[in-house]
C-alpha cells in the first residue's frame, strides 16, 4: 500500500512542479502554492475515480443493461460534463467565483468576535475520533444534499437549471456530473453554507466527495442491478434513483414534484414522504416541450443556453410551468 | 512498595521519560493529526488526534507545552513535548495561522492567514487584546528585541507589515518582494531577513530605516528560517519540489552553503548538537533528515499529508 501512495505522491509533486507551480509563479500568485498542490491531489483522485467508475460500471451497463440502445451518441455529452467535472475545470471555476465573497464574510463575522460554532463544540468526542467524525459528517452531508435536490425540483427557477440533468433519455453513470454550470455554483454555495454553519473537517473534505461521487454513479448506472428489499432502503442504487429520472412521475400527489431524492441513503425520502419503490424499470428523461429543449438534449451549449434562458423567465416572467420531473 | 521494586520503578519512569523526550511532534496539516517520532528509530510511532488543520507549533517560553495553532477549529491544542499527551484546549482562538511570544512574553500574537488579520493576545491567559486589519495574507512573524513591534509579511499584498505592540496599531508597510513568507530577524537586532517565496531570494531589511539593503540569492520559492543555533547562522528552506535548504551568514549577509532537500521543505527544527536538521517536505509527506556533516538528506520518514510544523524539545537554541 505504500508504494501506491508513493506513486500517488510523487505523480502529484511532478504535475505541481511541472504544470502548476510555473504557472502560479509566473502569474503572481505563488501564495497559492498549497492550495495549487491540493488542486492537483483533487484532479488526481477525480481521474482515478472516473477510470474506477468506468471499470466497473461500464461492465454492469454492457452485460446487464436496464435499456438496450441502439447507438449511444447521447451519451457523449455527459462524458463532457464528467470530464470538465471530475479533472476540476468546473470545481476550480466555482471556487474561484466563491472563495472571495465568502472568505469576506467569513473575516467579518470574525472581526466582529462572531465564530460560528462548529460540530465539535457540541459533540467534543469527534476531535478524537477520526472515523467516528468522517461517517456523521457523511450523514449530515448526505441530509442537506438531499434537501438541496428536493428544493431543485421544487423551485421553478432552479428547476430550470435542474431540468438539463433530467433532460438525458439514455441514462448511464456519465450522467452523474451532467449539471448546468450555474446549477453547479449554486450547489458551491449551498456546501460553502453548511461548511461555515457546521465547519466541515477539510481533511475529510475529498474522502466525502469520493464517497458521494462514488454512489452517484452507481445510482445513475443503466442497469437492471437492484439490491433487494433492504438494500434498497440502505443505500441508493440503480432502480431507485431511476425512478426518480422517470420520464413520468407517479400519479401521487406527493410526488408532483418527484420522488425518491436521497442521494446516498434512502432515510430521508421514507422520513420526508418522498420513497417510492416499484420493480419495473422506467423510461428516463423530461417531456420537453419546445424546439428548443430537444436542440439541447445532446448539446452542451444548447443546455448551457437553455438553462439560463429558462431560470431567467423563472425569476423575471413568473408565467413558468411546473416541473415534468 | 519494597525498596527494590520502587526503585525499579523509579528507573523506568526515568527511562520511558527519556524514551519520550526523543519525541518529535509533526503537524499533518491535511490529515487534522500529529504524527510521533521516535528520533531515535527515525521511526513514527503513531499518531494523535488534533483538529482542523493544524499548521503551525511552538513552545511555551518555559517549555512546558507545545501549542498547535488549529486554523480552522479556531482553538489552540497544548500538548506534552515530552510524552505527546494533549493537556487543555484553548478555544475561541480565532483562525490562528502561525503564532508567536514576544521576546518579553508579554504578548501572543496569532497571524489569520486566511481572513487577513493578526491577532494580539495577552500571553498570560490568552485573553484578546486586539484585532488589527492585515491585509493580504499575513503568514510569517518577527519581533525586535523590546517587544515593541511585531513585523509580519502579508504574502498577498507583497509587503511586510509593522504592528505597534505598545498601542496595538500598524505604524507601517513596506514592499518587499513577490509573496512575503518567512521573515527573521537577525541575533543583533539590525535587520529583518524576509524569504521571498515568489522568487529565489532572501531580502535583507534595515527596519529602523524602513529600507531594502540587500538580496541574498538563496534558491527557488525561498519560504521559511530557522536559527543554527551560534547567534550567527540561520536556516532558509527553499519550498519547491526539488527544494534545497540554505545556510546563511547573518553577519556577512550572504549564502554559506545550499543542501538538497527535495519535496517542498517547509518548517525546520534542529538538534541539539547541531549535527541534524529535520524539514517537513510538505509536498512529499515526509520529514527530510538532513546530516548536516554529511550536508546530505539522510533519512526520509513518511508521514501523513502536508506535513507542517515540526518540533523535538532536545533543541539547539533558537539564536
Amino acid at each position: 500500500m505504500d508504494w501506491l501512495v508513493d506513486l500517488f505522491v510523487r505523480t502529484q509533486g511532478w504535475l505541481f512542479d511541472t504544470l502548476v507551480q510555473p504557472l502560479l509563479f509566473a502569474t503572481g500568485f505563488a501564495s497559492y502554492a498549497e492550495m495549487g498542490f491540493d488542486g492537483v491531489e483533487f484532479v488526481l483522485l477525480g481521474a482515478i475515480e472516473l477510470s474506477a467508475a468506468f471499470v466497473l460500471l461500464r461492465p454492469l451497463e454492457a452485460l446487464w443493461p436496464a435499456e438496450k440502445w441502439a447507438e449511444r451518441g447521447a451519451v457523449r455529452v455527459d462524458v463532457l460534463y464528467s470530464i470538465l467535472n471530475r479533472l476540476g475545470i468546473v470545481p476550480l471555476a466555482v471556487f474561484i467565483l466563491l472563495a472571495p465573497g465568502f472568505s469576506e464574510l467569513e473575516g467579518w463575522l470574525r472581526f466582529h468576535d462572531i465564530i460560528p460554532h462548529q460540530l465539535e463544540d457540541w459533540l467534543p468526542t469527534l476531535d478524537y475520533h477520526p472515523l467516528a467524525s468522517f461517517l456523521i459528517y457523511l450523514v449530515i452531508l448526505d441530509f442537506a444534499e438531499y434537501w438541496r435536490h428536493r428544493l431543485s425540483h421544487t423551485w421553478h427557477w432552479w428547476w430550470a437549471l435542474h431540468g438539463i440533468h433530467h433532460s438525458q433519455r439514455q441514462m448511464s453513470f456519465w450522467t452523474d456530473s451532467r449539471n448546468h454550470l450555474l446549477d453547479d455554483l449554486i450547489a458551491g454555495v449551498w456546501f460553502a453554507c453548511l461548511s461555515l454553519l457546521i465547519g466541515v473537517p477539510p481533511g475529510h473534505f475529498l474522502g466525502l466527495l469520493i464517497a458521494l461521487r462514488l454512489v452517484e454513479n452507481l445510482s445513475h448506472t443503466n442497469t437492471r442491478l437492484r439490491f433487494g428489499p433492504v438494500g434498497e432502503r440502505l443505500i441508493v442504487g440503480p432502480l431507485y434513483h431511476r425512478w426518480h429520472h422517470a420520464l413520468d412521475l407517479p400519479a401521487d400527489p406527493r410526488f408532483r414534484y418527484g420522488c425518491n431524492f436521497a442521494i446516498l441513503l434512502p432515510v430521508w425520502d421514507m422520513l420526508f414522504g418522498t420513497l417510492y419503490l416499484q420493480d419495473d424499470i422506467p423510461p428516463t428523461g423530461i417531456h420537453e416541450k419546445t424546439p428548443s429543449e430537444i436542440a439541447a438534449r445532446n448539446d452542451f451549449w444548447q443546455q448551457q443556453k437553455l438553462g439560463l434562458k429558462q431560470f431567467a423567465n423563472a425569476l423575471f416572467k413568473r408565467n413558468n410551468t411546473q416541473s415534468s420531473a | 512498595m519494597k525498596p527494590a521494586r520502587l526503585i525499579g520503578s523509579v528507573i523506568f519512569a526515568c527511562l520511558a521519560a527519556s524514551a519520550w523526550a526523543e519525541t518529535a511532534l509533526v503537524l499533518n496539516s491535511g490529515d487534522e493529526n500529529v504524527s510521533l517520532i521516535d528520533t531515535v528509530s527515525y521511526k513514527e510511532t503513531g499518531r494523535i488526534p488534533a483538529c482542523k488543520e493544524p499548521h503551525h507549533l511552538m513552545a511555551t517560553p518555559d517549555d512546558s507545552s507545545v501549542i498547535v495553532a488549529c486554523a480552522i477549529s479556531n482553538e489552540l491544542v497544548f500538548f506534552d513535548p515530552r510524552t505527546g499527551q494533549e493537556q487543555k484546549r484553548v478555544k475561541n482562538i480565532s483562525d490562528p495561522y502561525q503564532l508567536g511570544f514576544s521576546p518579553d512574553k508579554k504578548w501572543f500574537v496569532a497571524n489569520s492567514l486566511r481572513l487577513d488579520r493578526v491577532d494580539l493576545y495577552r500571553a498570560a491567559d490568552f485573553s484578546l487584546v486586539a484585532r488589527v486589519p492585515a491585509a493580504k495574507t499575513p503568514s510569517h512573524m518577527a519581533f525586535d528585541k523590546a517587544s515593541q513591534y511585531v513585523f509580519v509579511t502579508l504574502q498577498e499584498s507583497d509587503e511586510i507589515l509593522a504592528i505597534d505592540l505598545k498601542t496595538q496599531q500598524p505604524v507601517w508597510k513596506m514592499n518587499v518582494g513577490p509573496t512575503p513568507a518567512g521573515i527573521y530577524m537577525t541575533p543583533d537586532d539590525k535587520y529583518l531577513l524576509v524569504a521571498i517565496m515568489g522568487a529565489d531570494y532572501v531580502e535583507v531589511i534595515d527596519w529602523r530605516a524602513r529600507k531594502s539593503i540587500k538580496k541574498i540569492t538563496t534558491d527557488k520559492a525561498a519560504h521559511n528560517f530557522l536559527a543554527r543555533g551560534d547567534g550567527r547562522h540561520v536556516f532558509v528552506s527553499n519550498r519547491s519540489m526539488k527544494g534545497s535548504i540554505s545556510l546563511v551568514d547573518t553577519q556577512t549577509l550572504s549564502e554559506v552553503e545550499q543542501y538538497d532537500v527535495p519535496g517542498g521543505p517547509d518548517d525546520m527544527e534542529i538538534r541539539a548538537d547541531g549535527k541534524e536538521l529535520w524539514a517537513t517536505a510538505r509536498f512529499a509527506r515526509k520529514v527530510q533528515v538532513l546530516d548536516l556533516e554529511q550536508k546530505a538528506v539522510s533519512r526520509s520518514i513518511p508521514v501523513g499529508r502536508s506535513p507542517h510544523g515540526v518540533f523535538f524539545l532536545k533543541h539547539a537554541a533558537r539564536r
